[in-house]
């Protein structure tokens, strides 16, 4: 049973939230304020953890600052509604999703399928897998995507989104697909999450040397990567 | 007209009148007595020389007469010395030849006594009988060069000079008073355009100096209403931070114990449950729309101007307008985008857009499309999007854009808007200096947003 951490300071929200999850067939457990938040989330016993960004002790962004530094697990924020600047942080410093609060759980649990699955594949993804396209390497096997000899640090949503890039390089790739593949959920209407996603692999990616994107928009259908 | 000029040109004007009116006074009251005076010592002069003319004949002759008469001419002021016979004769003339003599020698001639002749500008004249010890008379005429005093401003160059300072210094005077009465007005009211642009900490005790005036008290003032305003707004938006918090940790509560009661209870609830649901997302979405709207309000939002294309904007969020509209039946079009970039904030622009949209797409009869159009219109990016919706009454267009306004309680309550998406809008809209107007077209409501356009990049 995958075991997935809570963080959040309203106690009666965990409990809720790990009956449901619970009946879901997850293994939760909860804390109550930042400090311990991170320290349980080091100890490695969980597969996942859910992130408030209000918390007392030390707020939730923090605490993913210093859970990156030494951790891979994945993390969901929960974010204020229509506050654009904290989901943006959260995906910059390294959350895999967010989800506004209030949440529909059965999208809270949807979505931590889809992550624990990705994250699955770093076990069992197809280990010959490697995608070389113009100095960047992905390996499907660790996972990992190496720029110019330089190792990217990539959330697994940011990995999957490049993986299916790569995979079409020269092509475009189309939001739906994307979201489905990825995020694996619908693309809904005024959703942008996609968009926020993108911009932050486009940020750690960089830009090639004369200055051009390697991820390109094309408005209102999807993405392409590019090749030169 | 601009404060500083008034003043200024006020003053001046002032200073010009007061001397002007201390000039002709002067003029008046002190040329006069001027006048007179020398009248009067003209006839005591006159009488002088007549009186020692008379000795030196008796004593000295007709040649000691014309030593003394042409001794007389070489003291200053200068003077012209004629003495004339009883029968016309000159008897001695130096220099010039001293004219219109007549009617003066007449008079001494009459009288015996000194007379005098002031009925020239130019000249005084004096006359005074001389009695030869044979018996001969004349009359000795002297004449003095009546200059008018001097005057002060006018005819030399010294007099320019004083004109010229004397101008010089009104005009520095008065513009340094203008500037000392307007200057602080002009620090206020950048300060007031500061507050009002959002800058909360302007204060402005400091630029007023050392006054102890009404400005001062007025700056003091301005003061003390900026703190009242920064603490108002400080506590609005920390009240706006809690709400949005606290009513939200219920509603995240109420949404997951929904959804353990969906999983436990038998399918009779099941609609039941769905609809607390509903009203649970309604809610939800309320509070979101409403801190917005108070954000864009309190203009704490702010606005990290970018370049936009607006262009693609407007084909983004009319594409997804577009999705959710097909669903219910009724579509989206654009059906013209000329190529427009703007300055501004791409997140609250999509949601002034957006807004718009979705507001059309409810309204409009199922089957019927919304048309939406970008047109470069001079120095303006125009969206227009109309729809076919029956329009509104034309008295309350101009409610449209009010938080939470109806028209008509029924038509919202049915389409399931909460009455805030354009009043969201026009604020998104205004933050940009931009326009936003409603009016009733073929049956339907257009909505039209203006925005400055920038220039693309070249």
């Amino acid at each position: 049973m995958d075991k997935v951490l809570i963080i959040d300071d309203d106690e009666e929200l965990c409990e809720l939230v790990s009956e449901y999850l619970t009946v879901e067939g997850f293994d939760i457990e909860s804390v109550n304020d930042g400090e311990s938040g991170l320290k349980r989330a080091l100890s490695g016993e969980y597969d996942m953890a859910i992130l408030d960004v209000m918390l007392p002790k030390m707020n939730g962004f923090d605490v993913l600052r210093n859970l990156r530094e030494q951790s891979k697990l994945p993390v969901i924020m929960l974010t204020a509604r229509g506050d654009d600047m904290e989901r943006i942080v959260g995906l910059e410093i390294g959350a895999d999703d967010y989800l506004p609060k209030p949440f529909n759980p059965r999208e809270l649990a949807a979505r931590l399928r889809a992550i624990l699955r990705r994250s699955a594949l770093v076990d069992n993804g197809d280990p010959s897998e490697k995608i070389d396209v113009d100095g960047v390497q992905l390996s499907a096997a660790s996972r990992t995507i190496v720029r110019e000899g330089e190792e990217l640090n990539l959330t697994s949503v940011e990995f999957g989104l490049l993986h299916e890039l790569l995979k079409e390089a020269g092509k475009i790739v189309k939001k739906e697909d994307l979201s489905e593949s990825v995020l694996e959920r619908k693309l809904s209407p005024y959703d942008r999450s996609l968009d926020m996603h993108i911009s932050n692999l486009r940020k750690k990616l960089g830009t090639r040397a004369d200055g051009s994107e390697r991820i390109k928009t094309i408005r209102s259908v999807g993405y392409i990567y590019t090749l030169v | 007209m601009k404060l500083f000029v008034k003043i200024f040109l006020w003053f001046l004007a002032a200073i010009a009148l007061t001397g002007f009116v201390i000039f002709f006074v002067t003029r008046t009251f002190q040329t006069q007595p001027l006048v007179s005076r020398i009248e009067r010592s003209t006839r005591n002069q006159m009488t002088i020389y007549g009186g020692t003319a008379n000795q030196i004949a008796a004593s000295e002759g007709d040649a000691g007469v014309k030593t003394f008469l042409a001794r007389l001419r070489e003291v200053e002021p200068p003077r012209e010395v004629l003495l004339i016979g009883q029968d016309g004769s000159i008897l001695y003339a130096g220099g010039p030849e001293i004219k219109d003599t007549g009617e003066l020698v007449a008079r001494v001639l009459a009288s015996g006594q000194t007379e005098t002749d002031f009925t020239s500008e130019e000249r005084s004249l004096g006359g005074a009988p001389v009695n030869f010890p044979d018996g001969r008379r004349g009359v000795l005429v002297l004449q003095w060069e009546r200059g008018s005093p001097p005057s002060l401003f006018w005819g030399s160059w010294l007099a320019y000079l004083r004109l010229g300072g004397v101008l010089l210094t009104a005009i520095l005077l008065c513009w340094l008073l203008a500037l000392y009465l307007t200057s602080p007005i002009r620090k206020l009211r950048e300060a007031a355009q500061r507050l009002a642009a959002g800058d909360l900490q302007t204060r402005v005790a400091d630029l007023v100096g050392r006054r102890r005036d009404e400005l001062a008290d007025l700056a003091g003032d301005f003061d003390v209403m900026a703190e009242r305003i920064e603490s108002l707004v400080t506590q609005q938006q920390r009240l706006n931070r809690d709400i949005s918090h606290e009513l939200r940790s219920p509603l995240a509560r109420l949404n997951v114990a929904l959804e353990i009661a969906k999983q436990k209870s038998g399918p009779d609830t099941q609609p039941m449950l769905a609809r607390i649901e509903g009203e649970s997302t309604r809610l939800n979405e309320m509070i979101s729309r409403l801190l917005i709207l108070a954000k864009l309000e309190s203009g704490s939002e702010e606005i990290e101007p970018v370049r936009i294309d607006l262009t693609e904007l407007v084909r983004d969020v009319a594409a997804d307008a577009d999705f959710e509209a097909q669903a219910k039946g009724k579509a989206v079009e654009v059906s013209s985008a000329d190529r427009c970039t703007v300055m501004g904030s791409e997140n609250l622009l999509r949601s002034a857009i957006e807004n718009v949209l979705r507001n059309a797409v409810r309204y409009t009869a199922e089957g019927t499309t919304v048309d939406v159009s970008l047109a470069a219109d001079n120095g303006n990016a125009v969206v227009r999007v109309a729809d076919h919706g029956g329009g509104v009454p034309e008295e309350e267009l101009e409610n449209l854009f009010r938080p939470f306004y109806r028209v008509g309680e029924a038509r919202d309550r049915k389409t399931g808007g909460i009455g805030l998406g354009l009043a969201i809008a026009q604020r998104a809209v205004k933050a940009h200096k931009g326009s936003i107007t409603a009016k009733n077209l073929n049956g339907g409501l257009l909505v039209e947003i203006g925005v400055g356009r920038s220039e693309p990049p070249a």
